[in-house]
């Protein structure tokens, strides 16, 4: 290096030898010592520059092959072509329709990172209402269901299509050579692409018979339809624009036809406004949720319904006949149903055809027709007549048909004959998208889509189309109904330009009989073309069915098949949410059983959780337990449809073998399906069963936690019922500071509150709460963040004077009439009066019970870790990672709606449902934490909705909106009975809500100051007596 | 040392200064008895059950318990409150009566104050165990830490408890402690092995008895003792106050703090004698702890017993003067409902059976004072079920309104902890000397 340096770094650098010169120029200027180390003599490393190299690629090799063994690896993949419209972490809603129950219903799909996570009700179509059920919001679950299919099978293998479409279509030529037919056995859904595909599968195979079967029917009402205005057909009825409503035992806010539609539609006239509500009548003879809300609920047998019918009939002809109830309660309906004509709608849920003939005369009387109800633009789901199906069965019998194609239809579970009868069919079909029942009897099981991956049309009423388009590519290799049939009839079914079969054929269909702009129907989720409605013309005789009824012999016993507000006809019985869903009125999880009232509990002998073997006909039930329950009519024993489902050998949690299975107790007399059997025998088996049930305590103990009034008191003060003197509360805190920004609060209006439960499932889906199934549910564990308390009060059948001791409040006179609603007042009068008949007449509140967020929250103050604090916009915030699990906040909570993870609900095979396996974990919301074992948690007033919307606006800079958002079961109700917003921004309904007259806190004298006020309940009726005030 | 002639000797059988140390000694310097090991292997037994089953709680969660959404807290912060109680008439016997110069104390306070220490390492059990998250236990303490700004809740209760206990225990311990000093060197003198020579020594601390180290000493334990005797009243006070702070009716009483501290001795001095009348049997100290002892106790019994009685029937009062249905019925409940049972041998073993001792007979035939014993211990736990759980179990919304009954798991927790307190008992009489023969010796009168 030649340059100005002044020093030098020895002796040789100095004077510049050649040597020096010559050693600078390498980099290591006395060379490396390899050969030294490599080629050395004593026999340790023998090794040169090449051995050096081969070992070095030998060690390198070595640990790149020792690094590939299986440690798991986690991918974060981004997007490398990031997809149209997807942005991680920004939710997309697609329009789309609900995929339970057969019935299409408008709704949106939450769509996060390409998995649909959650449905939303679509609030544009105002004709449906605008909430969703339990049920239609489980049905997610099916989707990430690992007992699915994972695509065609043949003898219960997998198989590909191509073999599966040659085999099939063999098997359905051979048919007609053989001389014999095709049987297409469609589920009662009310698509038209199946349908369209149907009549294409008719031209090509001429032989074939398409048999609609419904898992309940309803055959009754289109009958009875058929022989009054010549339409067989159920009508579309608008309990909105009803001021009466008489409903013998149909129980249309639970189970009846379609309950969200009528539930919303309900709760429209539910609360007062200028001094008017609709009054509600219910003969029943089960407890139902609808009974349960009934401003006169008098207990009745079903099989004296026609009789009681009849009795309305003559008294609104202002004829005697037919059968009274108790309280002249008939007489009394028929008054408020004359003064209310054209405004007024009676129903019945009997499925009995001569019943519903005089339903439809007594609407006809009351000019309901064209008001009320709407034989035009009519109810299209359901119909299926089951005459119909019972031919096939005997066809099938008689050696008619040679294949049989189950399109979206299990008769085998729900049918006591199929499964026997198709046994007799050489080539049996299943599209079921699951093993079910009659799948695992196919030969061929064509697995089809999802609904959340098709392309659909459906007319739930005539006129009004709903769509369903994909929300997610197809999880398994399944294929479109439509495209399946299609493709046995030699069409290529094969996508063409990127666009499946099915999209093609949809649009083509919707063309063909919607018309207007595809996409933009889409988008929307539904196009209404109905007719205006008129008013038919009665072509019937009620004679005949006058005769019929009076001549009917009425068992001393009734046993009455119903359906649970959550599992419904136990279609999508295998999605664990709307089991531990409990049921709105006995709060039973996980089970059905033998409903009793307590005057035949008493005569029998029999406790709850005793087991009794049911025999009613031919059938018999080996062992179900007893439950009994309050309001049901003496002389009635219910048990729910829809349980006692055969699922697949790997489902191994609560959901396998779950209850018992009563559709072999329908009654098939003369060609109609029959719920209610006469003269069940009964004979106790067993005691001792426990019940997953969620409240245990029937009587609200005379406690100022539900205030209401009488319509009339209400019209005289709207605050009546609501002027509870407490005294003044002080606090030792200062009251927080509100002043600026949000103030979040709630109201839940007990008026049009049902009880329907649908706001349970919906928040336990939004926030990731666990199943925990019957075992915990019975230890008291379940994890739901929102619950409704159902209260009974029992109206004393006669006076009484009870002496009930010092502690108790000393001696209560009872007057008949009166109400008790505590456990001591109950069991003395109990113990006082000889029968138990006055159990049958109780009155029903539902309180939906969630985190109060108190101002002056009891939790917040006794955590040690402060895991639990109070934020500046008033919620009541719960941080998981820092909480210990001392769940003294749940003791403190006067609420109780704290829940503890007593166990690792995720992962964990004590709780096998979604949370533990890859594809149920699909579902679950990437906005809320999984919650470890051990922390506390409860309902956080949805905070990543309200985070969300205050991200969006402060995005968009600008303030959030007037009820632009909304908390998961605010958003679900049918009945708009829970509001939540901003109490800071004076125009919001919230604000409104909390100025109402009938406004109150629970609890309120313990000064915890909530921030979720309920509006008091008023019921349609003149109280003649008054609750015992305290 | 003078003695009046007409007081009864505190100690019997006219020990000498010689014999005290030998009798005192012997179950240290001897092969344990046979009795001995039958008794450690029993409590090494149940010592192995709370082992296996606070591992299974661990494991599998909390889940294992029947604790459910109302009842939150069941056995374990019942037996939590049971044990601390238990705890309270050590540092009761040696604190307070110190200062009040009562000179029965001093056969027994060196095995009450085990006791105590004992009692409290059970107690801490629960309150630790009954976290969902046990690892993280110590968050509850104000460390300073990188979580961020993260400190612990000063208006928690639990909070206070987590202060109360660790201080209670901590000058128990060196109180216990520093009492021993005196008798290790004892032991340590009379050594005639290295190794206990040699351990002996080193917990003797170079005690050499001199004039010096007595006074020393004897301020020393003056001055702790007047530490602990305000912790002997803060520290139930503030496991009362993990109930009367809160809302639920039942739990929201101001009477608790007194109550409790008095059921707490009531308890401590139940145990006591329990454990006192076993020793004096098995090893032979009637002459120690005399019937003398023995009849001073049960007089604190029926004292104590009766204020708790008392602070049960004013609940009950004030609950149905107060005109709060809540707490009406919580009080109603109590008595009348499912956990009546629970109830009613509350009142039988805490407030009706001490009565018995106003009869002399009673108070001085020692089997009869053992049943008596027994009873206290059990009415106490109840006593504490009976706050817990019936409080809970049906507060304001009858909607949520349960019952409770432990599991194996639970019942297997609180047998456990007996075994981990008898297991520290037998070794702490084997190897520590059970009576103080350093203050035994100021009150016998030798006659050499």
């Amino acid at each position: 290096m030649k340059s100005s340096n002044k020093y030098w770094k020895g002796i040789e650098e100095l004077e510049q030898t050649p040597e020096f010169v010559k050693s600078n120029t390498n980099e290591f200027s006395e060379g490396l010592p390899l050969e030294k180390v490599f080629s050395n003599n004593d026999d340790s490393v023998r090794a040169n520059r090449r051995d050096f190299l081969k070992y070095f690629g030998f060690s390198i090799g070595a640990v790149t092959l020792a690094a590939c063994n299986k440690t798991s690896v986690k991918k974060a993949v981004p997007y490398a072509v990031k997809p149209e419209n997807v942005t991680a972490g920004i939710p997309l809603y697609y329009a789309s329709s609900s995929v339970s129950n057969n019935e299409g219903f408008p709704m949106l799909v939450k769509v996060r990172e390409g998995r649909p996570i959650k449905f939303e009700p679509n609030k544009e179509a105002s004709f449906y209402g605008g909430g969703l059920d339990g049920l239609a919001h489980s049905a997610i679950l099916s989707l990430y269901d690992i007992n699915r299919n994972t695509g065609p099978l043949v003898n219960g293998g997998e198989t590909d299509w191509k073999t599966l479409d040659k085999e099939v279509i063999k098997a359905l030529k051979s048919t007609a050579s053989n001389g014999k037919s095709i049987a297409i056995v469609k589920g009662d859904s009310t698509s038209l692409v199946s349908d369209k595909a149907i009549e294409d599968f008719k031209t090509k195979f001429t032989n074939t018979d398409i048999i609609s079967y419904n898992t309940i029917s309803y055959s009754g009402i289109s009958r009875a339809n058929e022989k009054s205005f010549g339409k067989a057909i159920i009508p579309s009825y608008d309990f909105s624009k009803a001021e009466v409503i008489v409903s013998f035992g149909a129980d249309f806010l639970g189970t009846w036809i379609s309950p969200m539609k009528f539930h919303s539609d309900y709760g429209k006239n539910r609360v007062p406004k200028d001094g008017k509500m609709n009054k509600h009548y219910q003969f029943e003879a089960l407890m139902s949720l609808t009974g349960s809300n009934a401003d006169i609920r008098v207990p009745m047998t079903m099989g004296n319904a026609g009789k009681h019918l009849e009795a309305l009939y003559s008294a609104l002809n202002g004829t005697k006949g037919g059968l009274e109830l108790a309280g002249n309660s008939i007489q009394q309906a028929a008054e408020d149903l004359l003064a209310a004509k054209g405004k007024s709608l009676v129903v019945c849920g009997s499925n009995n055809e001569n019943d519903q003939m005089l339903v439809n005369s007594i609407n006809m009387m009351l000019g309901n027709y064209g008001l009320t109800i709407d034989v035009d633009n009519h109810y299209m789901g359901q119909t299926a007549d089951e005459k119909d199906f019972q031919k096939f069965l005997a066809d099938a019998e008689s050696g008619k048909y040679g294949a049989a194609i189950f399109l979206d239809s299990n008769p085998g579970y729900s049918h006591p004959k199929a499964i026997e009868t198709i046994a007799n069919i050489p080539t049996v079909i299943s599209t079921a998208i699951a093993m079910d029942e009659t799948a695992t009897s196919a030969k061929f099981v064509a697995t089809a889509l999802h609904p959340l991956e098709s392309w659909d049309i459906k007319q739930p009423y005539k006129g009004r189309y709903v769509f369903s388009q994909p929300t997610i590519s197809p999880v398994f290799n399944g294929r479109h109904i439509a495209s399946t049939l299609l493709a046995w009839t030699g069409v290529d079914v094969a996508d063409k330009d990127n666009l499946s079969h099915a999209y093609n054929l949809t649009k083509e269909v919707f063309e063909a009989e919607v018309g207007g702009d595809f996409n933009a129907s889409l988008e929307k989720g539904f196009v209404d073309n109905v007719v205006s409605t008129s008013v038919p013309a009665f072509s019937g005789d009620i004679n005949p069915s006058l005769n019929a009824i009076s001549s009917t012999q009425v068992g001393e016993t009734e046993l009455v098949l119903y359906q649970k507000v959550g599992v419904r006809d136990g279609a999508y019985g295998n999605t664990p949410w709307v089991h531990e869903m409990p049921d709105p009125v006995s709060k039973v999880t996980w089970d059905n059983y033998l409903s009793i009232s307590m005057p035949d509990a008493k005569a029998n002998g029999w406790e709850n959780g005793d087991l009794i073997k049911v025999t009613a006909g031919s059938y018999s039930i080996d062992s179900i337990p007893v439950l009994i329950q309050p309001g049901q009519a003496k002389g009635t024993f219910g048990i729910a449809l829809g349980f006692g489902r055969v699922l697949p050998e790997t489902v191994k949690n609560d959901l396998k073998d779950l209850g018992e299975n009563a559709y072999p107790l329908v009654s098939y007399k003369d060609g109609s399906a029959g719920y209610v059997i006469a003269n069940p025998t009964f004979e106790k088996v067993g005691e001792g069963y426990e019940f997953g049930i969620t409240q245990t305590h029937y009587s609200i103990e005379g406690r100022d936690i539900v205030r209401e009034a009488s319509i009339n008191a209400y019209n005289e003060d709207n605050a009546a019922g609501n002027h509870v003197h407490k005294p003044a509360a002080i606090s030792l805190w200062s009251s927080h500071d509100y002043s600026k920004g949000h103030h979040w609060g709630m109201a839940i209006d007990l008026n049009s509150c049902t009880g329907c439960s649908a706001c349970i499932v919906s928040c336990s889906i939004e926030n990731n709460v666990p199943v925990v199934g019957k075992d915990e549910i019975r230890r008291g564990r379940e994890m739901h963040w929102l619950r409704i308390d159902r209260y009974y009060s029992f109206e004393a059948s006669e006076a009484k004077d009870l002496s009930l001791g010092l502690v108790h409040g000393g001696d209560q006179t009872i007057a008949e009439g009166d109400y008790m609603s505590q456990e001591k007042v109950i069991d003395a009068y109990t113990d006082s009066v000889e029968s138990t008949d006055y159990y049958q007449n109780v009155k029903v509140v539902h309180q939906p019970m969630l985190c109060q967020h108190c101002d002056n929250a009891p939790c917040e103050t006794v955590c040690p870790v402060l895991a639990t604090t109070h934020s500046t916009e008033g919620l009541n915030q719960m941080t998981y990672n820092r909480c210990i699990g001392t769940k003294y906040c749940g003791n403190n909570c006067p609420y109780k709606v704290r829940r503890f993870n007593w166990f690792k609900t995720n992962n964990n095979d004590k709780f096998d449902y979604h949370f533990n396996n890859d594809l149920g974990k699909m579902v679950i919301n990437p906005d809320v934490t999984v919650r470890s074992r051990g922390v506390m948690e409860k309902c956080s007033f949805c905070v990543q909705r309200i985070q969300y919307a205050k991200l969006e606006a402060k995005k968009e800079n600008r303030k959030l909106g007037k009820d632009e958002f909304t908390t998961a079961c605010a958003q679900t109700c049918p009945s708009n009975a829970i509001v939540f917003g901003d109490l800071n921004d004076p125009n919001s309904e919230i604000s409104k809500l909390y100025k109402d007259d009938r406004a109150y806190h629970v609890l309120e004298e313990l000064a915890v100051k909530p921030s979720i006020k309920y509006l008091s309940k008023i019921r349609n009726k003149n109280e003649t007596t008054n609750q015992n005030a305290h | 040392m003078y003695q009046a002639d007409i007081r009864q000797p505190l100690v019997t059988g006219g020990k000498t200064y010689s014999d005290v140390t030998e009798d005192i000694c012997r179950p240290i310097e001897n092969k344990p008895t046979n009795s001995w090991w039958l008794g450690f292997v029993i409590a090494l037994i149940f010592l192995f059950i709370l082992v296996a089953t606070l591992t299974w709680t661990v494991w599998e969660g909390i889940g294992t318990w029947n604790v459910n959404k109302t009842v939150m807290w069941g056995w374990d912060i019942t037996n939590f409150v049971f044990w601390v109680g238990i705890g309270h008439a050590g540092t009761l016997i040696s604190a307070i009566l110190l200062l009040f110069r009562q000179k029965w104390r001093m056969s027994i306070n060196r095995s009450a104050e085990a006791m105590t220490i004992f009692a409290v390492f059970c107690a801490a059990i629960f309150p630790l165990f009954h976290m969902g998250r046990v690892w993280l236990a110590y968050w509850a303490l104000p460390l300073p830490n990188a979580f961020g700004s993260l400190w612990v809740n000063f208006n928690s209760p639990l909070l206070w408890d987590v202060f109360a206990i660790s201080t209670y225990l901590s000058v128990s311990l060196v109180f216990w402690y520093l009492g021993l000093i005196p008798d290790i060197a004892t032991v340590r003198d009379r050594a005639t092995n290295k190794a206990r020579k040699f351990w002996y020594g080193f917990f003797a601390m170079g005690w050499n008895g001199s004039a010096k180290s007595w006074g020393r000493y004897e301020v020393v334990a003056l001055i702790l003792a007047g530490i602990s005797t305000p912790l002997v009243l803060s520290v139930h006070t503030i496991v009362s106050m993990d109930f009367a702070t809160s809302v639920i009716p039942g739990w929201h009483t101001t009477i608790f703090p007194p109550y409790f501290v008095a059921g707490a001795i009531f308890s401590g001095f139940g145990m006591v004698l329990t454990l006192l009348l076993i020793a004096r049997h098995v090893m032979n100290y009637q002459n120690y702890i005399t019937v003398e002892h023995l009849e001073a106790m049960t007089k604190v019994i029926l004292l104590t017993g009766s204020i708790v009685g008392l602070a049960y029937i004013t609940e009950f009062v004030i609950a149905a003067y107060s005109g709060y249905q809540y707490e009406q019925y919580a009080f109603a409940n109590r008595m009348f409902g499912p956990y009546a049972w629970a109830y009613w041998t509350m009142m039988f073993c805490n407030l009706m059976a001490p009565q018995v001792f106003w009869s002399k007979w009673a108070r001085t035939t020692p089997w009869f004072i053992f049943i008596i014993s027994i009873i206290v211990n059990i009415g106490m736990w109840f006593e504490r079920f009976v706050i817990i759980v019936t409080s809970l179990h049906r507060d304001f919304l009858p909607s949520s309104w349960i019952m409770y009954h432990a599991t194996w798991v639970e019942v297997g927790i609180f047998l456990g902890t007996f075994g981990l307190f008898f297991t520290c008992f037998f070794l702490f009489a084997k190897f520590l000397p059970v009576i103080n023969m350093a203050e035994v010796k100021t009150i016998i009168k030798d006659k050499e």
